[in-house]
């Protein structure tokens, strides 16, 4: 087929001068491309989700991901699928010299070799995101271990089967020349965040993070931060050190009646293990200058910039890039992933065949993005008295490994996590993101917080231990309360419920029990030792930079279409933000658009760093009516629960506001107040008026040319962005920063000028924390003596997260965020260098990862706060799961046997070394 | 090319490919996705742990088993019937789908998020039950024949719980696959 007479249904934005078309598989647009469909209808019962609209395609083995997408499976490719794989180094130590394929033979030589002389010939480089040497060139000491240097491409899949065959594990494939040691670079980013407190947690700061400004610094002395000498009278980093020494003072010579404890921590260096391999598949249609590229990633919006970029720079001379993200998984790996890049100039150099760049698992540990690994010291001084802490010192240092990524944002929020659940009158936390020859590290789940937050709660056993105070006990002494400032002198959004979680903690059966279970349970199975461990937490969720657009529009017989930003990636976003739609429509919306990047509904524009800019510049920006902050986020940082779903009922809520209720009102004939409005079983009512099906509303609407349709974009930084537009003549504020319309059966969409607008103001960048989820974890376990191995036997988790969009997706993700916690805790653990996956043996046959019989899998019981009040928003939930059951382990490791582990992950091998 | 090929007898989803010329000593999973286009059969470690890609093997004893093609050869199903995650469900003349009573059972009960590993749970469960068919088993000790059953397949979202109480859920519901004592 010719494509171009189906492209048209696609819309088209343009970006380096380059038409990107965005056409997620199982979109409308797709479907209209490919004639298949893989979201269905949400069935609803009673209200409630039945089952995953994304459901009956993956349970019956759908082409779903990416990697099931072969040519054929693109109508309008050519059929004929070539197949790539990249050359990498194994050695970062010395020079790279080139490489050797004279094992592969005539039969499996590669029909098409790409290096960095190609790319440097055809203009092809990264994205300034991802660094330099996409490709390194010989002659060059590589980066990181794992650091690619050419691709192989095969026009058929046997001879690159087999060529793989021979070339993987073979040391002889790539040549080295001077040994030269590892690149020694300075690290990718450094910060602290100084707080001194007024007297009481109510009163101003004397110095803080949001009064003043966290301290950045970009010097560095032998690679390590250049911290600003102190000074009271300094400048505002000078005197975060000045506040930073005194601190330091005082815990080194402290009051008497303090007790300082200092600890080191260390967590390891992982993998996500997402099932699903990296992979791409493109095809570059010379004739028509177009290059069509199917890519797993969390974020559509990065890769259609960063490739309309890269191709625009490139001598390429395209004019069309048409994207096709799909459902993915990847716990962070697959945001900011360097692989779309590759698989970009794979088609490239395809000789007019698509290829297909897809790791197997020991390629995906070889190039994957990876866990940071983290090392923590830190000092906490107590009031040995009332057991009140007073002072937290950290000094916290990340591996990002050889690419930054995005290593220096993840460590800052690793630090301005790492307080947790505690109130401290005075804080002082370090963090250094330092660069290696380790591989390149990602946002993977947890996003740092994981490593400081586990450490954290670890010590708090320590420190109850120290004081002889019940652990629970110390946790609820110091927890941070409703009004109370964080570390950064910011008050955090809502009600804290960590209390309330402690509280249900300490009288729960696992904890007021465990001095009588571990009797029993010690004497009814000699050789193991019973324990029960704790840990609490508190995460934020988002980045404070939070955006997203959303259409919803009606149909005139009622048929609800929701178009997202916001991507699938396996967590259910779809699901949820059809159900989103609910509260003010009455019922799911039917049909689903997710990863949507085209929005000529609602031209928008952007420019400017939202987490960095100045108060003068963004006031300067937003006096242009169609400027915003940002565009879109990807699917990260627990999101969409809160911020996509704010979009969505903002979308929502405007067509009911302006479309479904005017057009009762004029049925029923009298005013009737929106809060009075009440949606029973699809027909919405008020004050004992006639209950009126959704398809008589849209109908009515339609014929009246109320508004029928809202395409909005939303922003947060810790807080929403508000905008004033004029409807219906009247003037009203939105928490939305751009808006348009469609009324009745138009088909014109009218976008909104606003006609002021406020902004979250940019100091609130500072905070770097607004909205927390909390959540605890009381874990029992044995260790066995003969063995070492620790038996998680059950745990109870006590979370809080809002209003739950579907109950059932809360409970999955709490489910596989614990599983993931047990194996950070106990399991999971890979060599940063030489012997680590960069060396391309690894697999799961040595990473082990949990299963059901690690998890309690039958025991393990859960349950969540009850909401505030109806109108809570949903919280995002999905990382912050993982952390407590990881110190909760630790705790009852000590419980059992006595013995505190301070560096994770804590295996048999460490276990039986301490049991003797 | 000169890569030795051999023909082999394939019957897949009660479809037979006779004869089917393929590459010596390529791997099963390798011909479903590239020759015959079932990519349900997941890839995730290529090396036999994750159990992502296994498919059931219809033996003619009227037994089932299940077999991991990312380690398996293609030579081995020569001559052999098996099922993929693409034939578990029915499929009528007018082309609707009815789903088996595990795959439904896990729609219904959420077990799965990204679905990567879901084709391997469905494939391991559904053999469990035709197991319990020819054998059934205590109800005391269903939940313990689920999780042998299952243990070695891993899932990195759910947590199991929802698939492993799905399974059990259908298997207490179904006659024939229980019985009241030991």
């Amino acid at each position: 087929m010719s494509g171009l007479s189906r492209r048209r249904l696609l819309r088209t934005s343009l970006l380096g001068g380059i038409a990107v078309y965005v056409v997620p598989l199982g979109s409308r647009a797709y479907a209209a491309l490919v004639d298949d469909r893989l979201l269905t209808a949400p069935a609803v019962d009673n209200g409630s989700l039945k089952y995953r609209v994304d459901g009956r395609a993956k349970v019956t083995g759908g082409k779903v991901f990416a990697r099931d997408i072969r040519a054929r499976d693109m109508p309008h490719w050519p059929q004929q699928q070539a197949h790539a794989l990249a050359l990498r180094v194994t050695m970062a130590d010395r020079v790279y010299a080139g490489f050797d394929l004279s094992m592969l033979g005539a039969d499996l030589r590669p029909d098409r070799v790409v290096t960095a002389a190609d790319l440097a010939r055809d203009g092809f480089a990264f994205p300034d995101f991802y660094g330099t040497d996409m490709l390194l060139p010989e002659g060059k000491t590589p980066a990181y271990l794992g650091q690619a240097v050419a691709l192989l491409i095969f026009h058929d899949f046997a001879r690159f089967r087999f060529a793989k065959d021979k070339l993987q594990f073979n040391d002889a494939v790539i040549r080295y020349g001077a040994v030269t040691g590892p690149l020694q670079r300075d690290p990718w980013g450094a910060g602290r965040f100084v707080r001194v407190g007024g007297k009481t947690p109510a009163d101003g700061d004397v110095f803080s993070s949001t009064r003043q400004a966290p301290l950045y610094i970009s010097t560095y002395d032998k690679h390590r931060p250049a911290w600003p000498k102190p000074s009271r009278d300094g400048d505002l980093g000078e005197q975060a050190m000045f506040y930073a020494q005194a601190i330091d003072e005082e815990l080194t010579r402290p009051p008497a009646d303090w007790l300082v404890v200092t600890r080191d921590y260390a967590t390891q260096s992982a993998d996500t293990a997402a099932l699903e391999p990296d992979n791409a598949n493109g095809w570059y249609d010379a004739a028509r200058q177009e290059l069509h590229l199917v890519v797993p990633t969390q974020s559509p919006q990065e890769v259609a910039e960063g490739a309309a970029g890269m191709l625009a720079n490139s001598r390429l001379g395209l004019k069309r890039l048409f994207l096709h993200p799909c459902f993915t998984v990847g716990y962070g790996s697959k945001d900011h992933s360097p692989l779309p890049y590759y698989g970009l100039i794979a088609a490239a150099y395809g000789d007019g065949r698509p290829v297909r760049l897809a790791y197997d698992r020991f390629e995906h540990f070889q190039a994957g993005l990876k866990r940071h690994q983290f090392s923590m010291r830190y000092r906490i001084g107590v009031d040995r008295k009332t057991g009140l802490m007073q002072a937290f010192q950290a000094d916290i240092v990340s591996n990002g490994g050889g690419r930054a990524n995005c290593s220096d944002a993840l460590t800052m929020v690793a630090a301005t996590s790492a307080a947790s659940i505690y109130y401290f009158p005075k804080t002082d936390v370090a963090a250094t993101a330092m660069s290696s020859r380790a591989l390149d590290c990602g946002s993977a789940r947890g996003y740092g917080a994981l490593e400081t937050l586990a450490a954290t709660e670890i010590m708090a056993d320590e420190v109850a231990g120290e004081l002889g105070l019940d652990p629970i006990e110390l946790r609820l002494r110091n927890v941070l309360k409703t009004g109370m400032k964080n570390a950064q002198g910011a008050v955090p959004v809502g009600q804290q419920r960590a209390e309330t979680v402690l509280q249900k903690a300490a009288a729960h059966v696992l904890w007021t029990g465990r001095v009588a279970r571990k009797q029993a349970y010690n004497a009814a199975n000699p050789g193991r030792y019973y324990g029960v461990g704790f840990g609490c937490i508190q995460r934020r969720f988002g980045d404070g930079a939070q955006c997203s657009l959303a259409k919803v529009e009606l149909s005139a017989d009622g048929l609800i279409t929701l178009a997202h930003t916001g991507t699938e990636i396996g967590t259910g976003t779809s699901s949820g933000q059809a159900v989103a739609c609910a509260r003010w429509l009455g019922r799911p919306a039917d049909v689903l658009e997710m990863a949507a990047t085209d929005w000529p509904e609602l031209p928008v524009e952007t420019s400017g760093n939202p987490h960095a800019m100045a108060q003068e510049e963004q006031d300067r920006l937003a006096k242009n009516p169609r400027w915003v902050p940002a565009f879109a986020s990807a699917s990260s940082a627990s999101n969409s629960a809160y911020y996509f779903t704010h979009a969505t009922q903002a979308a929502a809520r405007v067509v009911f506001l302006h479309g479904l209720l005017p057009a009762a009102v004029a049925i029923w004939g009298r005013e009737v107040k929106p809060e009075a409005a009440r949606w029973r079983d699809g027909a919405l009512t008020a004050e004992g008026f006639e209950p009126l099906p959704l398809a008589r509303l849209a109908s009515d609407a339609h014929a009246r040319g109320l508004v029928t349709g809202a395409t909005v974009h939303v922003f947060n930084r810790w807080q929403w962005a508000e905008a004033e537009f004029e409807i219906d003549g009247a003037r009203v504020r939105l928490p939305v920063d751009a808006l348009s319309l469609r009324r009745g059966a138009a088909k014109d969409w009218r976008v909104l000028d606003r006609r002021a607008v406020f902004l979250p103001p940019t100091r609130n960048n500072n905070a770097m924390v607004g909205y927390n989820t909390c959540v605890g974890t009381l874990v029992e376990i044995a260790v066995e003596a003969s063995s070492g191995k620790v038996l998680v036997l059950n745990h109870h988790t006590i979370l809080e997260c809002g209003n739950m969009l579907v109950p059932e997706l809360v409970s999955g993700q709490m489910q596989g965020c614990l599983a993931s916690g047990i194996g950070l805790a106990l399991h999971e653990e890979m060599p940063l260098y030489e012997d680590g996956p960069g060396n391309g043996t690894w697999n799961f046959n040595r990473y082990y990862l949990p299963r059901g019989g690690d998890v309690a899998v039958w025991q393990q019981t859960a349950e969540v706060l009850p909401p505030l009040s109806d109108s809570e928003p949903p919280k995002g939930m999905a990382e912050v799961v993982m952390i407590p059951i990881m110190a909760g382990i630790v705790n009852g490791i000590a419980h059992a046997i006595g013995h505190r582990f301070r560096s994770l992950p804590v295996t048999p091998e460490r276990i039986l070394k301490v049991l003797g | 090319m000169s890569l030795p090929m051999r023909k082999v007898t394939l019957t897949v989803n009660g479809k037979r490919h006779d004869p089917l010329d393929v590459p010596e000593g390529m791997m099963m999973i390798d011909v479903l996705h590239e020759m015959l286009g079932l990519t349900g059969s997941r890839l995730g470690c290529g090396i036999g742990i994750c159990h992502a890609c296994v498919v059931i093997w219809d033996k003619d004893d009227k037994t089932s088993e299940e077999v991991q093609t990312c380690i398996t050869g293609v030579e081995f199903f020569d001559g052999k019937r098996i099922r993929t995650i693409e034939g578990i469900a029915e499929t009528n003349d007018r082309g609707e789908v009815t789903l088996s009573p595990v795959q439904q059972a896990f729609l219904d009960k959420f077990s799965f998020q990204c679905g990567y590993c879901t084709p391997g749970f469905v494939n391991a469960a559904t053999v469990l039950l035709e197991r319990l068919k020819r054998s059934p088993v205590a109800k005391a000790e269903v939940e313990a024949t689920v999780a042998a059953a299952l243990e070695a397949h891993i899932c990195r979202c759910t947590g199991y719980v929802r698939y492993y109480q799905a399974v059990r859920d259908v298997i207490l519901a179904t006659p024939g696959l229980t019985r009241d004592s030991a």
